[in-house]
């Protein structure tokens, strides 16, 4: 598997070379649920800026676009030894052809078709050196259809999968639901997803500024917005998608971590949607922050500790038969002898 | 005298050049010896002698040059989906439209009685005859990713996820030979001895098949993707991009299996972006990612040095037919001949 970082290995990144990739922004949500209104709003509101759209033939809606390129996804395995990590060969492709382009884009912005399992697309970012050089994921929103949701929920994998890799998740169709379905929509969104950023909407009138430019696949904003910590225990071992999150006080060390994280992603990688974590090492001013998509990991040092704020190392995970004691033994244990 | 004006020596001496101001995506000499760049803004620049000619071919970026197999002039294929030809005083025809769909691959094969023009539009290679008329199509698996033709242009290969496949051109029958293996190859080669397919893969791995018998051939340990490879004439090598080398694989003797490569023009952390292997000799234009470009002769090892470091990532190289001239060009924009011709 490529890239459980090490610390030794680790640098400051460069920003220079950061700000030159180009955002990208995915556009996942199930079948019905105004992804393609979405993406006409967010296109007719953006005066001014270049945008290229990836869409796929099965599109119910045009798309009002200058430059529109339709993909056929194109789900494709690595052969690195992990059995789940897959890319999209058809963005590989994709990204490269638009790079010949002259003049900038502002951005690129990829509608999934609605069964679309959002991993492969992130897992492109972690690997292919093109994509990952010239490009950034900026974040992965989830139109959700409020009335609609449970059902999809439950008669579908795909739904939970599109919602616990969400960063923004916009709940659409809020004027057909009832208070209370809407309350109950989003406790379920929060429990398989506590860092998304949850936006009510009808015809996905939601401010352009909330769904572009969000970095949230920036290891900078790992843990940005700090989910509640939930000590819900309803939904451990069963195949529901349910989200865990853990807190060390004590620093971390790194080559424990590496090895613990190493092999459970090795192991557990399958049913671990996402994972992220904010990390103390000893005697360093400034935290680690670490994610992963299934298998593949990635991680660097962002900006310093908060003086006077205490150093507590977390980790949140996000995926199915989540063994809790099992998982907090495990981070415990990558603690620095007392 | 400065390294670097060293470096630059032929390219000052004996070089045609430009800033064209858009990445160059292709670079092509047709069979008058006129010179083409395709660049990322949709225009070729023809190069006759040291005069340029700017034509707007495609309504978006090029994706694919080749020489015209049917004449002089050039054929490209373009991210509007389009199949064009361009003549040397500028003239441009479609030969073919394919809506929302990009042309990204061209191949052409011409002898001295027919000529063969193949694109790669998604799943499908559509052949042509010289003339422009459609011939027929082949259907694949999933999106063609490369293409070549054989050196007698009786079969072309077609790379794409879990392998690639081998078509008779003028086959009644439409059932390509499927050569197999896992995972996601993005360009191909064949051998000028027509028995080696070998494609790059994502992983950054060299996969390769041998027909007679069906050997398959792992070629691994690059640092980077293999953008380019190209068979020397005699077929004796295999010259790659991808580490920061020029990586050259045996093929002679029962072939790379086993054998380490020869790595010629080394330089730490620069990696090699292009390669092209001269049409007559054992020798191998490439270019890295410092915009260096040199010509290395493969028995000696020597190298002789074109262009210097600065210029933006080479992209783009190309022969002319003889072996006289070489045309390069940069992402950046950069773009040069270089005559080697004893005057």
């Amino acid at each position: 598997m490529s890239g459980v970082p090490r610390a030794s290995e680790t640098a400051m990144p460069d920003t220079a070379a950061k700000t030159d990739q180009i955002p990208v922004t995915v556009l996942t949500g199930y079948l019905g649920a105004g992804k393609t209104t979405l993406l006409n709003r967010i296109l007719t509101e953006q005066h001014g800026r270049k945008y290229a759209v990836v869409i796929n033939e099965f599109g119910e809606l045009g798309v009002d676009n200058d430059l529109v390129v339709d993909s056929d996804e194109e789900v494709f395995e690595m052969n690195n030894g992990c059995i789940c990590c897959t890319v999209r060969g058809d963005l590989i492709r994709i990204v490269g052809g638009l790079m010949k382009r002259p003049g900038r884009f502002d951005g690129i912005i990829i509608e999934t078709t609605g069964l679309a399992n959002p991993a492969p697309v992130a897992q492109t970012f972690f690997v292919d050196e093109t994509v990952r050089t010239r490009t950034r994921l900026d974040a992965i929103v989830t139109v959700v259809d409020a009335k609609n949701l449970p059902a999809r929920l439950a008669d579908s994998h795909e739904a939970a999968d599109q919602i616990a890799f969400a960063d923004v998740i916009v709940l659409n169709k809020t004027d057909l639901a009832s208070a209370e379905e809407l309350a109950e929509v989003e406790r379920r969104v929060r429990e398989i997803n506590p860092f998304a950023t949850i936006h009510r909407a009808t015809r996905g009138d939601v401010p352009v500024t909330a769904l572009l430019d969000q970095g949230a696949f920036d290891l900078e904003r790992v843990l940005a917005h700090t989910p509640d910590f939930l000590d819900d225990d309803a939904h451990e071992h069963n195949e529901d998608v349910a989200s865990m999150s853990f807190e060390v006080t004590r620093p971390i060390d790194p080559e424990r971590f590496n090895a613990w994280i190493g092999a459970l992603l090795a192991a557990e990688g399958q049913n671990l949607l996402r994972t992220k974590g904010i990390l103390a090492y000893p005697g360093e001013d400034r935290r680690f922050a670490f994610q992963a998509v299934h298998m593949m990991a990635d991680g660097d040092f962002v900006g310093p500790w908060k003086e006077g704020a205490p150093r507590h190392s977390r980790i949140v995970f996000i995926g199915r038969n989540l063994n809790r004691p099992q998982l907090r033994r495990g981070f415990e244990s990558c603690q620095v002898k007392e | 005298m400065s390294q670097a004006a060293s470096a630059d020596h032929l390219l000052e001496t004996r070089g045609v050049q430009r800033t064209l101001g858009a990445f160059v995506v292709a670079a092509a000499f047709d069979r008058t010896g006129t010179a083409a760049f395709a660049l990322g803004d949709g225009s070729l620049q023809l190069l006759h002698g040291s005069e340029w000619r700017s034509v707007a071919a495609h309504d978006g970026a090029v994706l694919a040059l080749t020489a015209d197999p049917a004449g002089p002039g050039f054929v490209s294929g373009g991210d509007d989906g389009r199949l064009m030809r361009t003549a040397r005083d500028g003239t441009v025809a479609e030969i073919a439209r394919f809506g929302m769909k990009w042309v990204e691959h061209v191949a052409g094969f011409a002898d001295g009685k027919s000529a063969v023009l193949a694109c790669a539009v998604g799943k499908q290679v559509h052949l042509f005859d010289g003339a422009g008329v459609a011939l027929k199509t082949l259907a694949h698996p999933s999106t063609v990713s490369g293409l070549a033709f054989d050196a007698r242009g009786k079969r072309i290969a077609a790379s794409h996820y879990n392998g690639a496949s081998l078509w008779f051109v003028a086959s009644k029958s439409d059932n390509p030979r499927l050569l197999e293996w896992k995972g996601s190859h993005t360009a191909i080669a064949i051998s000028p001895d027509g028995d080696s397919v070998v494609t790059a893969m994502q992983e950054n791995a060299l996969h390769g098949w041998r027909l007679s018998d069906g050997q398959h051939m792992r070629m691994s340990g690059y640092p980077g993707k293999t953008r380019s490879l190209s068979f020397t004439r005699s077929g004796k090598w295999l010259a790659t991009s991808g580490a920061e080398s020029i990586v050259l694989w045996p093929f002679t003797g029962g072939g790379p299996m086993g054998k380490a490569p020869t790595e010629l023009a080394g330089a730490a952390e620069v990696i090699c972006t292009a390669v092209a292997c001269h049409p007559q000799m054992e020798a191998v234009a490439a270019g890295f990612a410092d915009g260096v470009v040199l010509v290395a002769d493969i028995a000696s090892g020597r190298l002789l040095p074109v262009a210097g470091p600065g210029r933006g990532p080479v992209s783009a190289l190309g022969w002319s037919a003889d072996g006289a001239r070489l045309a390069f060009g940069t992402e950046t924009g950069f773009a040069a001949v270089v005559d080697f011709s004893r005057t």
